[in-house]
């Protein structure tokens, strides 16, 4: 089938509707993580995660790199508020502004990762699963191309 | 030259699309390029994830090259270190007083635990590859040389494939303690690099089992009185330092070691003198009795 046909051009716009489906699912996800590391760190609960060996959650959130530098707001709610413009700007289909965004998260992810691994020498569970959710976001928006649809 | 024109018109040079040069019908289509093939689009997502794996490979690897490593100590290094920090000045550790320790002891309402010979028990279980006993050691080496002797304590480094790598420590792998007030069991149950050393009795696995539901390490119970599940200061104090810094840094009541490690100390020296009604009173002194009110 030619690429100008109908059909295709049916099956694109389809494939672009999951994909936007996807990322939003995947933001409300990284969402719901975020707002589960802020809410632990404001209220003083019990962190549900391992506190000895490599994967050491308190160790990560309890250091300096647990708070954005110079404030006392947890890094948890940069990432609230980053999850929650990157699914309004796939239900807007701003592209250029998804593209944007999912890259300036992918660098904030790469730089965070390095702050565990090299840094503090432990990884935090739930960090982990955030940092995959922009990942995951970042792929399924360079995943829709222009010409899709 | 005219002859290569008219020839060119009517032949057409090899490549050119014979469309061109016939004769155009209201039915022909518009001509096409020949359709370009698109790479594919697994192509960009597996770069991606491709360069990711690469980028925390490099941070592993950096990780893992600038690790603090120690030096080992010699024999006369362990015996100078083990016998500076087992007769630290009473004054000094009274000028500390709980220092920066967190306070991580909590209190039972349980009978007092003794042992055979009718002393209060105190039982450590823990690892050589652990961070965070390692840590623990020191204090407790300083508290518990209060009310009896050592033998046998050599050093060691936490693993150096876990958090807080190599941290300088010692084992109680092949110690005794003798005391008149208390005794003390301890279970190393591996070895730095995770390989089995001891297992505690059915008697010190039932006390593991009733307090540190966790099953984390370490674990230290005090008579059924006091237990402490997580360590009352973090490894990377210690990141880098050998044993004769740290011992060292324990002569000043000012170093932040010894206010971690004093302090630490402070407190499990009061847990202790809880179990032994205070007794030696040169050791549970005024200052002491505080910090056990507070426990």
């Amino acid at each position: 089938m030619h690429r100008d046909d109908p059909g295709d051009r049916d099956e694109a716009v389809t494939t672009k509707r999951y994909l936007r489906a996807a990322v939003v699912a995947a933001s409300v996800i990284g969402l719901g993580v975020s707002i589960y590391l802020t809410f632990v760190h404001f209220s003083a609960a019990q962190l549900v995660c391992s506190a000895s060996g490599t994967i050491d959650c308190e160790r990560v959130l309890g250091s300096g790199y647990g708070v954005i530098a110079g404030t006392a707001v947890p890094t948890s709610a940069a990432g609230l508020a980053w999850f929650l413009i990157a699914g309004a700007l796939a239900l807007l289909r701003n592209r250029r502004a998804q593209v944007a965004w999912s890259v300036a998260g992918l660098l904030t992810v790469v730089y965070l990762v390095f702050v565990e691994i090299v840094q503090l020498g432990a990884i935090c569970i739930w960090c982990t699963v955030a940092h995959a959710m922009v990942v995951v976001i970042f792929l399924l928006t360079v995943t829709v191309r222009d010409g899709d649809a | 030259m005219s002859k290569k024109k008219k020839l060119s018109r009517q032949q057409p040079a090899k490549g050119h699309h014979p469309h061109r040069s016939g004769p155009q019908t209201p039915h022909a289509r518009r001509p096409m390029r020949k359709p370009v093939s698109r790479t594919p689009a697994w192509v960009a997502p597996v770069s991606v994830v491709g360069g990711l794996a690469v980028i925390v490979v490099a941070f592993l690897a950096i990780r893992y090259m600038t690790t603090p490593t120690v030096p080992p100590a010699s024999r006369a290094t362990t015996a100078q270190v083990i016998s500076t920090i087992t007769s630290l000045q009473a004054s000094e550790l009274e000028q500390v007083g709980e220092g920066s320790a967190t306070k991580v002891l909590k209190k039972t309402s349980d009978q007092l635990l003794t042992s055979s010979d009718g002393k209060p028990l105190v039982f450590y279980f823990g690892a050589e590859y652990c961070p965070y006993c390692a840590a623990e050691r020191w204090p407790l080496i300083i508290a518990l040389s209060r009310f009896g002797t050592f033998t046998g304590l050599s050093t060691t480094t936490s693993s150096s494939t876990d958090v807080y790598p190599n941290t300088p420590t010692f084992t109680f792998h092949g110690a005794t303690y003798t005391s008149s007030y208390i005794t003390f069991q301890a279970v190393e149950s591996t070895d730095r690099n995770g390989n089995a050393l001891q297992n505690p009795s059915s008697a010190q696995q039932a006390l593991v089992t009733k307090y540190d539901k966790a099953d984390t390490i370490p674990f230290l119970d005090l008579g059924n009185k006091v237990v402490l599940l997580t360590p009352s200061y973090m490894p990377d104090l210690l990141a880098g330092k050998t044993w004769s810094d740290i011992a060292t840094a324990l002569t000043n009541p000012q170093s932040s070691e010894s206010q971690a490690i004093l302090g630490s100390a402070n407190q499990l020296t009061a847990a202790i003198c809880l179990l032994t009604s205070n007794q030696p009173s040169s050791v549970c002194t005024a200052t002491i009795q505080a910090i056990e009110t507070k426990l």
